[in-house]
């Protein structure tokens, strides 16, 4: 795994309140990084850290191996939770000095301003002052300003919210799209089905702690474990009796059965069909809602 | 960095050359002090028109002499007053006779009333009663020419020639002359202070405003949450300089609207053009006219970077209005301790006033335009004022940084000093 980000152990604490504690995580060059975690756990906080909005108690964020200093922040494109334009500025001009405050020259920063003021569909508004769009328009103009410098790493701080579904698709595209050049995307949000498809590595954050971090596949393995949704016309008294099983429950019109650690799938596999027929058998993999919850509350039991 | 902070100046002076207020300010603030300077002056020597006066003479023999008086003195007068005296007889009952009268210019019949006791030219005080007692020029002319008629019966009535003892006290009169750098002697009525003094308070009223320019716009990106989009790629500082700069530069740009504007007005002709024939343009040396600009920009990056800081520490500007009191009171200072500067500009006391940074842009402006100011002290005001202006910066620079990322509970005194503390 080749790193373009790493967080050693930041803190943060605000008076007697600690915000983010000791958190550390490591982000792949070319992810689609998660920081999940709900309202209050210390995402914001974690992400105006490394971008030097505020500064940690202890700890460092490292870009490329060395620390996030004031010239090598620009090298990120970065959407705060909290944005805003000047609604007095027209669209282009906007975007143009979006762009000269990161370092473009204005022509540039005017041209790519324009051209994806064009792909966004608002090139009709360019010359319309910011307080005449819907929030909808100037959550793209915000995003656009994001990306105008063409940065290697974009951190979104809750990119979705106040998006209807249709821009969040459009949104998604992009970010899928920019991955596949080569950008790494870092983004927080506390609605986890939202990024459940696009994330490939997460870190989830209760109460200022990082409980779960990883790629997203082995840790929905891990969460998954040796889980099967079984559908089918079959008797279905007696499964939990089986050998290996520990547990059986039902979910929407199918079951979910869990095997003990090791026990082999083939034997429940034969077991059913020698009940009736089976119409699909496969592995659960759970969505990320259903790993936060259990997280935390293993990370409840660990505690105690 | 450069391009940065010019990206941010750029923003910041397009923003505010282009709205309808800077233009209006810019058209109505020389208009409003020229008024104010022309105005008076004008009032004062102006006053045409025809007055209707009831004269009740009880003494019984000035109406006549003070009617030759008044139209003595309006025979050389150029703007056409003219006073029309109708005397009225006391008849028996005087009192009864001044209520009628009374009642008469009440009903508009007369402009007033003009009431000559009958102790003259002894004792007693003669009265003129009107509803408008504003009317300068007649007042003035009516006021002579009582004063007149009766201290030439005085005088007779002691055996001298009044018109003799009124050549021997003519007035003598002082020419007043302003001694400049180079020796040269100009005519100086204190048309020149006058307009110093309106120069003043440009810098006042300029510090003022800006200054408040730079408190509302640092709250707008706070309020609109711009703000931290704009500081993950500049540093808080380089954003308050800009903003302040940017703004600064709004301000020098209406004084050079403002600079060219007199130019053509002063220019030779162009008074004669518009009816001011009679009025000499007063002259303003070009040294004080690079202090004024010094000053003001002095001034303005003082006050502005101490403006800026209370617009990162506040919310809104409600609760600003609160703190800003602390800014205004040097400002305001400086307006009551013109009095002490006008009247002793060399003094100790005055010297060191001017001297102090919060005050010299105005002071030290006004003490230029009255006397020679040394040019040691001159360089000393711009020196401190300097590094008072980079002491605040610091300071500001810090409160800046934490403030314009805090929303909610208003900071207090010990906050503040907690942020410059730990940023």
């Amino acid at each position: 795994m080749d790193p373009i980000l790493d967080l050693e152990g930041l803190t943060k604490r605000f008076g007697d309140h600690l915000a983010v504690d000791n958190l550390s995580f490591t982000v792949p060059r070319g992810s689609v990084f998660g920081l999940l975690g709900p309202n209050g756990a210390g995402k914001t906080t974690t992400i105006r850290m490394i971008m030097r909005i505020i500064l940690p108690d202890e700890g460092a964020a490292l870009l490329d191996g060395r620390p996030v200093d004031d010239d090598r922040r620009r090298l990120i494109g970065y959407l705060p939770e909290e944005r805003g334009l000047y609604r007095k500025m027209k669209v282009l001009e906007h975007l143009t000095f979006f762009g000269t405050t990161r370092g473009l020259p204005p022509k540039e920063a005017k041209k790519r301003a324009s051209a994806w003021l064009e792909r966004f569909e608002l090139g009709d508004w360019a010359t319309h002052k910011v307080e005449d769009l819907s929030k909808g328009m100037q959550q793209k103009v915000q995003f656009i300003g994001t990306i105008l410098h063409r940065p290697q790493m974009l951190i979104l701080d809750e990119p979705f919210s106040g998006l209807d579904p249709i821009n969040t698709r459009e949104l998604k595209d992009l970010l899928l799209e920019m991955r596949k050049e080569g950008v790494t995307v870092v983004l927080s949000t506390h609605v986890l089905p939202q990024v459940d498809e696009l994330c490939d590595h997460i870190c989830l954050i209760n109460r200022a702690r990082p409980i779960l971090t990883g790629a997203l596949a082995d840790i929905r393995e891990r969460f998954g474990g040796n889980t099967w949704l079984v559908k089918g016309s079959f008797n279905g008294d007696g499964i939990d009796a089986l050998p290996g099983v520990s547990s059986v429950r039902p979910l929407e019109e199918r079951l979910l059965v869990e095997l003990e650690a090791g026990a082999p799938s083939r034997e429940l596999l034969s077991a059913l069909i020698e009940r009736g027929d089976v119409e699909t058998f496969t592995r659960f993999v759970p969505d990320l809602e259903n790993i936060f919850i259990r997280a935390v509350e293993e990370d409840k039991a660990h505690a105690e | 960095m450069l391009s940065r902070i010019f990206a941010i100046i750029r923003r910041e002076y397009l923003e505010r050359v282009r709205t309808k207020a800077f233009w209006i300010s810019t058209i109505i603030v020389p208009v409003f002090l020229g008024a104010m300077i022309i105005i008076p002056s004008w009032l004062a020597v102006r006053g045409g028109g025809t007055f209707n006066v009831a004269v009740l003479d009880l003494s019984g023999h000035f109406a006549q002499p003070v009617a030759d008086e008044v139209s003595h003195m309006l025979s050389s007068d150029k703007e056409k007053l003219v006073i029309n005296l109708k005397p009225i007889e006391p008849g028996p009952d005087p009192a009864a006779t001044r209520e009628r009268v009374k009642n008469a210019v009440q009903a508009q019949k007369y402009d007033g009333m003009l009431v000559l006791p009958a102790t003259l030219p002894g004792s007693g005080q003669p009265e003129y009663l009107a509803p408008n007692v504003a009317a300068f020029k007649l007042l003035s002319v009516l006021e002579r020419s009582v004063n007149n008629a009766v201290v030439a019966a005085r005088l007779t009535g002691a055996g001298l020639d009044p018109s003799q003892v009124r050549e021997l006290t003519k007035r003598v009169g002082l020419k007043t002359l302003k001694l400049g750098t180079k020796g040269e002697e100009t005519r100086d009525q204190g048309q020149g202070f006058l307009l110093s003094y309106a120069f003043m308070l440009i810098i006042y009223m300029s510090v003022l405003m800006y200054g408040l320019y730079v408190m509302r716009g640092v709250l707008e990106e706070k309020t609109n949450r711009i703000v931290e989009v704009v500081i993950a790629t500049v540093k808080p500082f380089e954003l308050m300089l800009g903003k302040i700069l940017g703004i600064g530069a709004v301000g020098l740009t209406q004084f050079l609207i403002w600079g060219i504007a007199m130019m053509v007005v002063t220019a030779p002709g162009a008074a004669a053009a518009v009816g001011l024939s009679g009025m000499q343009m007063p002259s303003f040396p070009p040294l004080l006219m690079i202090f004024f600009v010094v000053y003001f920009v002095l001034g303005f990056l003082l006050f502005g970077t101490l403006y800026a800081g209370i617009g990162a520490a506040f919310d809104t500007e409600q609760e600003a209005q609160n703190f800003q009191f602390v800014i205004m009171t040097p400002l305001i200072a400086s307006l009551l301790l013109m009095v002490q500067v006008i009247n002793q500009p060399d003094s100790a006391l005055s010297v060191v006033l001017s001297l102090i940074p919060f005050f010299t842009p105005m002071l030290m402006f006004l003490r230029m335009t009255l006397v020679q100011v040394p040019a040691l002290q001159l360089a000393a005001s711009v020196i401190l004022m300097v590094a008072t202006i980079l002491g605040a910066a610091w300071v500001v620079g810090k409160i800046y940084r934490v403030g314009i990322l805090m929303h909610g509970s208003k900071p207090k005194m010990k906050d503040l000093v907690r942020w410059i503390r730990e940023a």
